[in-house]
């Protein structure tokens, strides 16, 4: 039998870093920490821990002195996890236990993997390999190298017992003291707030009234205890409170003389457009409030969706802290209303290049790790939570090496109406209802999540910000949770994300206008958590759930059916106040509003001059052939396949345009479509657009050229783009000037410029931003080592497909079909994937020059409106988004996709040289193909649209692109193909 | 009379919607029901007609694809699963569900007119290309297989959608033995050969058989032919609007239902279902 767990290692060692291994083999272990004994063990191994057929299995000794090991191996690492750290196979391997040994309650499972090396080459030092296999942050690695093996001399981990937690009581912290001594209490205790805001809580335990009640309550009159202190700091931290967003903003415009204020950009460019638009459509049931934003879908059902970023923990733990950004996001969408159910999850990734040579900063990764990390973070978490990954993008940029930023997001569907009748995107809590805390326990990984994630990286970001997901115990969560919906049993539910309980029962307490916490009564992973601690744990697999106190015993029932933990930890009330106890001692007592509405506002400055950049000029005498070869194989054109097809896209058996079109089922899908209702052909358009590379000239265009990306990507596949929704997701560097920021101004003018034209487009499209969210510390480091990423933003879009069945995909289908340009063609090649390409090359001296721009909306909505209408009466059943790499990348995707020829002229285009028209980025355009039957209907459909003819579709298997009589591009389709898939194939094959 | 199947789900099942939907698609009605009711004899499976073990990824896959659920079926509902096979009810596997069948030992089960003994003798393990894969595969069913599931059936496109879908039996005279008997009921093949004749013994290269399974096996049935189990998808091609080809196929049928885009899924669970009807 073959070891595959070991032969993946021999694989990787050999992609990743040109080492050649003969052989690596591997060992799963399990340690038992239980009653039963050893013997008794021994008799059940392979009706548990070793399957019978393929594996070979030992109790109570070393398998490596076991004859199996005989042969004298090299090397040998041994990998746990540290004590604390979630540990999914442990925790499955405990609950298999119990169904052998139902008597062992207590009996408790660490997993480890031991790889075994042979051949390994002599200058391989073991602590590097090592190294490559662990992150020290979470896990151990016990390594025996070529001495200790030659000796026998075995790696043998012991149980991995957590820490005692020493229990603190509540103490109350002085804040009567200087502003240096305030910041410094800021500091220290990690709680990321500012001078104003420990002045605005300072000022709240002055106030008499405050003393008063505090003293009747018996809680510290004149002071915070911790507990407040920390509770204060999480919801008001950037992460739940986007303060940046909601700032005042002093912007001024050098380019144009303007002078200005802006009250909250995003009351301003963002809400204040949807509500809006939501006075004209009648599907717009629910914006911003909830944790996603709800649409009508049809009568029956309506949808909704949410997108959230994991930069900082992916940064430090790529595969858990992307597991918990996927399985995060799930839980907003269980979230929202009274729950729904998820059925779709996208996936957005911006990584520096997997070949980065260069120098790395201390304490980061390597991007080909943390591809892999976050790769297999998202695909465990989507895979095993049985939601389908429809749509996505990775993008790539030197940048990224200090963040990666790693968006996932989720589409949820509900029914309108509950079986009770209650419309299911309200919640419905009164005074008296009970809190309930369900799925996982709270432990102390996951403490200070949404303060760390709200400061910039160092290199003493704590490890107790970072957490494992467990898809299959929320996976359980989720079955129950959606049972105890349909039979009526809740009254208001949301996440525990980011802030924990304080957070979770902090926000849904505004509905009835307060609550009273025990936080005696919540279920711990390990004793001696502090009080502040278990209010602000962000530990994964919970939600927050109100349920009406005759409902209570039913509740529990199907929780105990699920065999998920379900505890009553507080109550709603109306008494105005956020009152925590602990057992019997008031711990903190802050009323609804202070702790809501009370963070000052934050004034920000910002300065917009245009950057400076060396024009892009195209070289002299290019082959243009050559060009496209080059650019096929560039990261952020090549095929994702390999990454991509590691995720499950079609469970649910829904995903009608898949994320690999065509006739090898390789081309690239322009968007997802799925038909979520089994044996019903209606439909919902998924989709995204990114192009963070256009900020480095006007971070304004950028978010143009995202949104319509989304756009375009959706039409190509055939939406109504009558109903669509969007989301706004954006990740900034840190905006507000300071000593580390020195460019603060221009980077916060960035922001300013990106919600203009964020607003300008959706409100030409009639796309409303149903919901949306920022980060807005992604940088690394300070001073002249400082990282600070591309400012970019994420669109994502959800919108209706009235029936699947006619859609249109991105592969060329049948020869003679007529090849159209639907838009036009600009000299647009300002911070273009070709300018990048020719720059890196030392081919031109920079990317600078016209960035795409999007002059007129309104009339590109027009023509993507007949044009998706063509699509919808089954005129075109090929259409391809134009986007990085312009028409020359386009074509040559089509034609991969269909693994057949093309013939195309691109003169009449548009009025820009042949670099503008071949590799220009310049948005609103689609290719299209045409069967030539319908040339004449699809003609006069398009007509007053700007629709070029491009040539046909030609049986050959040869791209020939001519402009008037010059030939251009002349390439063989298989050629492409395996140029445009070699790049991030980085598996080392499969033998 | 409309035949009842029981659908499981809980602890990772993940397919449990579509594998109610497309039973119900062919004139079934279907229950969605947690293992624990019918552990807890809330629910009782004799109660229905035909069982489905749908895919996902019950307890996470750890410690091997299907080994902790099919452990609690194992252990828990050993009486009900030996009745419910006696007496001639139809059980299908898919995926997770045909690992689970595997390691409860119902699949391949024991010599014809045994009742099941729950004794592993096969076992589905990591793919050899190491990755978790979704990709459309082309399946070729064993026309004198016993299978009541695969009654007519020749050849089918569908997806797989697993990381351990590796079929493996300890010795090549244990497949021989299934082979005799036709339990050996679906291969994967290359779709460039003829129907009928795509089936082989010879190891097809990655990613015509995208886990390298032995003999290309991608379902087995056991001596009945009533219990079946696959690792590829035949619920996920119950519409042709699923198919990664379908913007190629003429959009005028468009009747209400499924009509002219039925998938070839979808035919599979008729069998079934249609057995049930026939025998009752």
């Amino acid at each position: 039998m073959r070891d595959v767990r070991g032969d993946v290692v021999r694989r990787q060692l050999k992609a990743d870093h040109n080492i050649t291994v003969t052989n690596v083999r591997s060992i799963c272990g399990y340690l038992i920490s239980g009653e039963t004994p050893p013997s008794a063990v021994a008799e059940r191994v392979d009706d548990l821990f070793a399957d019978p057929i393929i594996e070979i299995g030992a109790a109570n000794t070393a398998m490596l002195t076991t004859p199996t090991f005989a042969d004298g191996p090299e090397t040998i690492i041994t990998v746990g996890f540290k004590p604390g750290v979630t540990d999914n196979p442990g925790k499955a391997a405990t609950d298999g236990f119990l169904t052998l040994f139902p008597n062992d309650v207590e009996a408790k499972i660490a997993t480890y993997t031991t790889y075994v090396f042979y051949g390994l080459p002599s200058d391989c030092d073991a602590s590097w390999l090592a190294g490559t296999l662990h992150n020290g942050l979470i896990e151990r690695a016990l390594i025996a190298d070529r001495n200790a093996c030659e000796a026998q001399s075995w790696p043998e981990l012991t149980f991995p017992t957590p820490p005692e937690q020493v229990f603190i009581e509540p103490q109350s912290i002085d804040l009567e003291c200087d502003d240096a001594t305030l910041e410094e209490i800021s500091t220290t205790g990690l709680l990321a707030l500012n001078l104003n805001e420990m002045h605005a809580i300072q000022a709240h335990y002055r106030d008499e009234t405050v003393r008063q009640y505090r003293t009747e309550m018996g809680i510290s009159p004149n002071a915070p205890t911790d507990v407040e202190l920390e509770c204060l700091a999480q919801t008001w931290s950037e992460h739940c409170k986007h303060k940046i967003f909601a700032s005042r903003i002093h912007h001024v415009d050098h380019e144009t003389g303007e002078d200005t204020v802006v009250d909250s950009l995003f009351k301003t460019h963002i809400m204040k457009p949807t509500h809006d638009m939501q006075k004209d459509v009648d599907w717009l049931l629910s914006v911003f409030h909830d944790n996603s934003g709800v649409i009508a879908w049809d009568d029956t059902w309506s949808v909704c969706m949410k997108a959230e970023t994991h930069n900082s923990p992916s940064a430090l733990d790529p595969y858990g802290g992307a597991m918990t950004g996927i399985v995060g996001v799930n839980r907003d969408i269980l979230g929202t209303g009274l729950g729904a159910r998820p059925i779709a999850n996208t996936d957005v990734f911006c990584f520096g290049p997997p070949d980065w040579e260069g120098q790395l900063p201390e304490n980061l990764f390597h991007p080909s790790r943390v591809l892999r990390g976050v790769h297999a973070g998202v695909r465990v978490g989507g895979n095993e939570s049985g939601i389908p990954t429809v749509n996505g993008a990775i993008v790539f940029d030197d940048r990224y090496i200090g963040k990666p930023l790693v968006y996932c997001g989720t589409v949820g569907i509900m029914p309108r109406h509950l079986p009770d009748g209650r419309p299911s995107h309200v919640k419905t809590p009164v005074s008296g209802d009970i809190v309930y805390m369900v799925g996982g326990r709270v432990g102390y990984d996951g403490i200070h999540g949404a303060t760390f994630s709200s400061l910039e990286l160092t290199e003493e970001s704590p490890s107790s910000a970072v957490q494992i997901g467990d898809p299959i115990t929320q996976k359980k969560m989720l079955d129950m949770v959606l049972e105890a919906r349909d039979a009526g049993l809740i009254t208001c539910i949301t996440d525990n994300g980011a802030g924990g309980l304080s957070s979770s029962i902090g926000e849904m307490a505004e509905y009835t206008n307060g609550c009273e916490i025990d936080l005696a009564k919540v279920p711990l992973k390990q004793a001696g958590l502090s009080p502040w601690e278990i209010l602000v744990s962000e530990s994964q697999e919970r939600m927050t759930i109100a349920v009406k106190p005759e409902d209570q015993a039913a509740f529990e029932a199907l929780a105990d059916l699920h065999e998920v933990e379900a505890t009553a930890v507080a109550t709603f009330t109306s008494t105005g106040m956020f009152h925590v106890r602990y057992a019997d001692a008031t711990v903190a007592y802050l009323p609804i509003e202070f702790l809501h509405e009370g963070v000052p506002q934050l004034q920000l400055e910002s300065e917009w001059r245009p950057p400076e950049l060396p024009s892009f000029v195209p070289p002299s005498g290019a082959d243009h052939s050559e060009l496209l070869q080059g650019m096929l194989q560039r990261p952020n054109i090549a095929s994702k396949e390999t990454w991509v097809r590691q995720y499950d896209h079609e469970v649910i058996a829904q995903t009608a345009i898949k994320p690999f079109v065509g006739v090898e089922r390789d081309g690239p899908g322009d968007a997802g479509v799925i038909a979520p209702i089994h044996g019903d052909p209606h439909g919902l358009v998924i989709s995204c657009g990114i192009a963070p590379r256009y900020s480095d000239i006007d971070a304004g265009a950028m978010a143009a050229a995202s949104i319509d990306e989304a756009v375009r990507n959706a039409v190509c596949v055939g939406l109504d783009v009558d109903k669509m929704a969007g989301l706004d997701n954006f990740c900034w560097p840190d905006p507000i000037e300071s000593t580390k920021t020195p460019d603060g101004r221009f980077k916060l003018a960035q922001l300013v410029r990106a919600n203009r034209e964020l607003e300008r487009v959706c409100r030409a499209y009639r796309l409303p931003c149903v919901s949306g969210k920022d980060s807005m510390k992604n940088d690394y480091g300070s001073g002249p080592e400082k990282i600070s990423i591309p400012p970019t933003l994420l669109f994502s879009l959800f919108g209706d497909h009235p029936d699947v069945r006619k859609s249109a995909t991105s592969d060329f289908k049948f020869s003679g079909d007529k090849i159209y340009l639907v838009g036009e063609s600009k000299q647009e090649l300002g911070a273009s994937e070709l300018a990048f390409m020719l720059t890196e090359n030392g081919q031109a001296a920079g990317v600078g020059g016209h960035v795409p721009l999007l002059p007129h909306p309104e009339q590109n909505l027009s023509t993507y409106r007949a044009l998706s209408q063509c699509i919808r009466a089954g005129l075109v059943r090929t259409a391809h988004d134009c986007s990085e790499g312009g028409l020359a990348v386009a074509l040559a995707e089509m034609c991969i996709g269909g693994r057949i020829g093309a013939a195309v002229d691109i003169d009449g285009t548009g009025t820009g040289d042949v670099w503008g028209r071949l590799w220009g980025e310049s948005l609103g355009r689609i290719v299209v193909a045409v069967p030539a039957e319908h040339e004449a209907t699809f003609l006069s459909q398009m007509k007053g649209h700007p629709t070029t003819v491009l040539g046909t579709v030609e049986a050959a298997p040869h791209l020939t692109i001519m402009d008037g009589d010059e030939a251009l591009v002349q390439l063989d389709v298989e050629t492409m193909a395996s140029l445009w898939k070699g790049t991030l194939d980085l598996t080392g094959g499969v033998i | 009379m409309t035949p009842r199947v029981a659908v499981l789900f809980g602890f990772g099942i993940n397919c449990d919607h579509e594998t109610k939907a497309v039973f119900e698609l062919v004139g079934a009605t279907a229950d969605r029901l947690h293992v624990n009711r019918l552990i807890s004899g809330d629910q009782q499976l004799e109660d229905y007609d035909i069982l489905a073990v749908p895919g996902g990824f019950s307890f996470g896959d750890h410690l091997g694809s299907g080994r902790l659920l099919g452990n609690r079926m194992r252990f828990a509902m050993r009486d009900a699963l030996r009745n419910f096979v006696d007496a001639g009810k139809p059980i299908i596997g898919i995926c997770n569900g045909f690992q689970v069948l595997v390691k409860t030992g119902l699949l391949p089960g024991p010599e014809a007119g045994t009742s099941p003994d729950f004794l592993q003798r096969g076992s589905l393990t990591l793919n050899d290309s190491g990755r978790y894969e979704d990709r459309w595969v082309t399946l070729e069913f064993d026309p004198e297989s016993p299978c009541i599931w695969t009654k007519g059936m020749t050849r089918m496109e569908c997806p797989v959608r697993h990381g351990e879908g590796k079929y493996v039996m300890p010795s090549s005279e244990d497949l021989d033995r299934l082979d005799a008997q036709h339990q050996l009921t679906v291969r994967y093949v290359d779709p460039t050969t003829s129907p009928g004749a795509g089936r082989t013994d010879e190891n097809l290269p990655y990613p015509l058989s995208p886990n390298g399974s032995m003999r290309n096996i991608a379902g087995i049935c056991d001596a009945t032919g009533l219990v079946f189990g696959l690792m590829p998808h035949p619920e996920a091609i119950y519409a042709r609007w699923l198919h990664p080809m379908h913007t190629r196929q003429d959009i005028n049928d468009s009747t209400d239902g499924l009509g002219g885009w039925e998938g070839e899924g979808l035919q599979l669970f008729r069998n079934a279902v249609e057995y049930v009807k026939q025998r009752s």
